[in-house]
């Protein structure tokens, strides 16, 4: 799994959210167990408290849980799982429309380019055309 | 922990001292042949090559002194002083048990230069002859001795002896007299060595100061006069011998506490690495 | 207890404050970047803690002793240029730090030189700089130290050595103890520590976690601190 950070953000809610995209996208599948904090410190290359704070944030959401002397594991709710999914899918697509709207592109226009985007494959002559 | 320092220092020193010492045994063997034979060869070639192997035998002699005194000094100054100073001195030892490893090695070294220069100096002049004769004569002269009187033979042994503690006290002395200057010296912000310098002749100003005004003192209150030429104490000149052996033995003891407690302090309380 | 305590510090070094009324205090189980630009006394201080230096005024305590024989034992000290001595092979500093330090882990040490494909009948003296130094890390790292202080760990050295020292010192990580490092390389330790002192003119500016600072600032602790030290 690759960790980026970026500036400003406190580091441990970035870990959250790398985490969370970690357990959403199958790298730790519903109810394996997760490395240890020191082995996820180690790898990604942050401080072990950062992590474990991160954990015990994400613990209290429930899409991780710990049982004592086992460690920790990641939830097997599916269901839990499809709706952080959700949730981080949407906090991308408000981030997208949010840049979108900074340039100048009315609702209308940015559905027309997705959808010619999505059904042309990604050609770069059509997103030129538009 | 000294012992640990006492291992640790042997395997630094010994890895220097020990091959010097193996050549100045292995040129001691070529320069007895030379001695013996090439010498008096009628070859001008084997002639000069008899005067070789003895100079490589002098200077062997000369290397494994010199070598044994700078290592003494070296050790100190590049172990405590310099950076490996940052590894040492933040070891879980005291400051005492680092001059006692360093102080206890360099004499040991000192013991076993001596002996291997005689050594070496017996194999040169290892004739059979001679080293018989030498060591019959010596028994004989003791022999003799104890004959005339055992006096002689007893406190003959005794100024030997007393002779080589107050050689080798001194040249302890001398190591703590190095290390007391280089500690003071390197205590300063700068010019750490020239100051070094100065703190050692100063130290040897002060101390023949101090040694000039004792005995100028004890001549004042007429200390020889009472104490050896007096009617009513008249100590023999063997028991002067003895006294004046011992006084100097205790000079050597004060001399090397004052420059152990300077050593110490400056590396205890003034410690400035860089 | 804390296992680093500052009441006070002052050191000069003659006439010259290296450090001044410097109070402060590490606890264990944190990661603390000491950061303040060169000849701000940030390896005075470290040097104070190792009992390199005595204090002017003031105090220092490690696990509450002053700095001495005892505290040696619990400290594990990575200077700012290496100083293993030279002549030593890899095995014989391992016996020397394994004779001086009962809590040397010689095999957790023998792992990391295996690892960095170092003999252990080398030289120090014939080993490339920087390898020099990644065996002076392993050795202090090696220990089962209360307080880790390293004094520019990862200046001067390139990134890939960069990144295995900084893992080294995470994957070493122990609850009961703490790790101090100092360095004016921000960027690459900030998400390594919990929490930062920013020192400058021996006089600390600030003390603060780094979550913190990104919390209340907006802003990486990078970034204050080329605010703070701006020229």
């Amino acid at each position: 799994m690759l960790w980026l950070f970026s500036g400003d953000a406190p580091i441990y809610s970035q870990l959250i959210e790398q985490i969370k995209v970690g357990i959403v996208s199958g790298v730790f599948p519903p109810g394996e167990r997760l490395p240890s904090v020191r082995d996820l410190a180690t790898e990604a290359g942050v401080n072990p408290n950062t992590m474990q704070r991160a954990l015990t944030e994400l613990e209290r959401d429930g899409l991780v849980y710990s049982q004592r002397t086992a460690g920790r594991f990641v939830t097997e709710d599916k269901a839990m799982i499809e709706t952080a999914k959700r949730a981080l899918a949407e906090r991308h697509i408000t981030a997208f429309l949010d840049a979108m709207t900074r340039l100048g592109y009315q609702r209308e226009e940015v559905i027309n380019m997705l959808r010619q985007e999505i059904t042309g494959g990604g050609n770069g002559d059509v997103s030129l055309a538009v | 922990m000294l012992r640990k320092l006492l291992k640790h220092e042997f395997r630094a020193t010994g890895r220097i001292m020990l091959p010097v010492i193996g050549i100045l045994l292995a040129t001691s063997v070529p320069a007895n042949l030379s001695l013996r034979y090439l010498l008096d060869s009628r070859t001008w070639f084997l002639s000069m090559l008899g005067i070789l192997m003895l100079t490589a035998f002098g200077f062997a002699i000369f290397g494994v002194c010199i070598v044994s005194f700078v290592l003494m000094i070296q050790r100190f100054y590049k172990n405590l002083l310099q950076d490996e100073g940052y590894v040492m001195l933040t070891l879980p030892v005291s400051i005492h048990q680092h001059v006692w490893s360093k102080l206890i090695v360099s004499s040991v070294w000192f013991i076993v230069t001596t002996l291997a220069v005689i050594l070496a100096s017996c194999i040169v002049a290892f004739d059979i002859d001679f080293i018989r004769y030498f060591f019959t004569g010596l028994g004989e002269l003791f022999q003799e001795l104890r004959k005339v009187q055992a006096y002689y033979a007893i406190n003959g042994t005794a100024i030997i002896i007393e002779l080589i503690v107050l050689v080798f006290l001194g040249l302890v002395s001398m190591c703590l007299q190095f290390y007391a200057a280089l500690a003071a010296g390197h205590s300063l912000p700068s010019h750490k060595m020239a100051w070094s310098v100065v703190w050692y002749f100063g130290l040897q100003f002060a101390f023949q100061i101090i040694a000039f005004s004792g005995i100028n003192i004890l001549d004042q209150v007429n200390f020889f006069y009472w104490g050896i030429f007096h009617p009513d104490i008249h100590l023999s000149a063997m028991a002067g011998i003895h006294i004046g052996m011992f006084l100097l033995i205790f000079a050597n003891v004060v001399y090397g506490a004052v420059f152990y407690g300077i050593t110490t302090f400056f590396l205890k309380k003034r410690l400035n690495l860089e | 207890m804390s296992v680093l305590q500052c009441n006070n510090l002052t050191k000069r070094y003659g006439k010259a404050p290296a450090l001044e009324q410097v109070s402060i205090t590490i606890e264990p189980g944190r990661i603390v970047g000491l950061l303040g630009p060169n000849g701000s006394g940030k390896t005075t201080l470290i040097k104070l803690a190792n009992g390199l230096l005595t204090p002017s005024e003031g105090e220092i305590l490690i696990c509450g002793a002053a700095p001495g024989r005892a505290t040696h034992a619990l400290v594990s000290y990575l200077p700012e240029r290496t100083c293993i001595p030279t002549w030593m092979s890899a095995r014989q500093l391992l016996d020397f730090y394994g004779d001086f330090y009962p809590d040397f882990r010689r095999d957790a040490a023998e792992e990391m030189l295996q690892h960095l494909d170092i003999s252990p009948t080398q030289r120090v003296k014939q080993m490339s700089k920087g390898t020099r130094e990644k065996v002076q890390l392993i050795m202090v790292m090696s220990r089962q130290a209360k307080l880790y202080l390293l004094d520019e760990p990862i200046g001067g050295v390139d990134p890939a050595t960069r990144d295995y020292i900084l893992s080294t010192i995470i994957s070493n990580y122990n609850p009961e103890a703490a790790v101090v490092i100092s360095t004016h390389l921000i960027s690459d330790v900030e998400k390594v520590l919990d929490e930062v002192i920013f020192i400058n003119r021996g006089q600390v500016m600030l003390q603060s976690s780094v979550d913190e600072i990104r919390e209340e600032k907006g802003m990486s602790v990078d970034a204050l601190f080329r605010e703070v030290f701006k020229c």
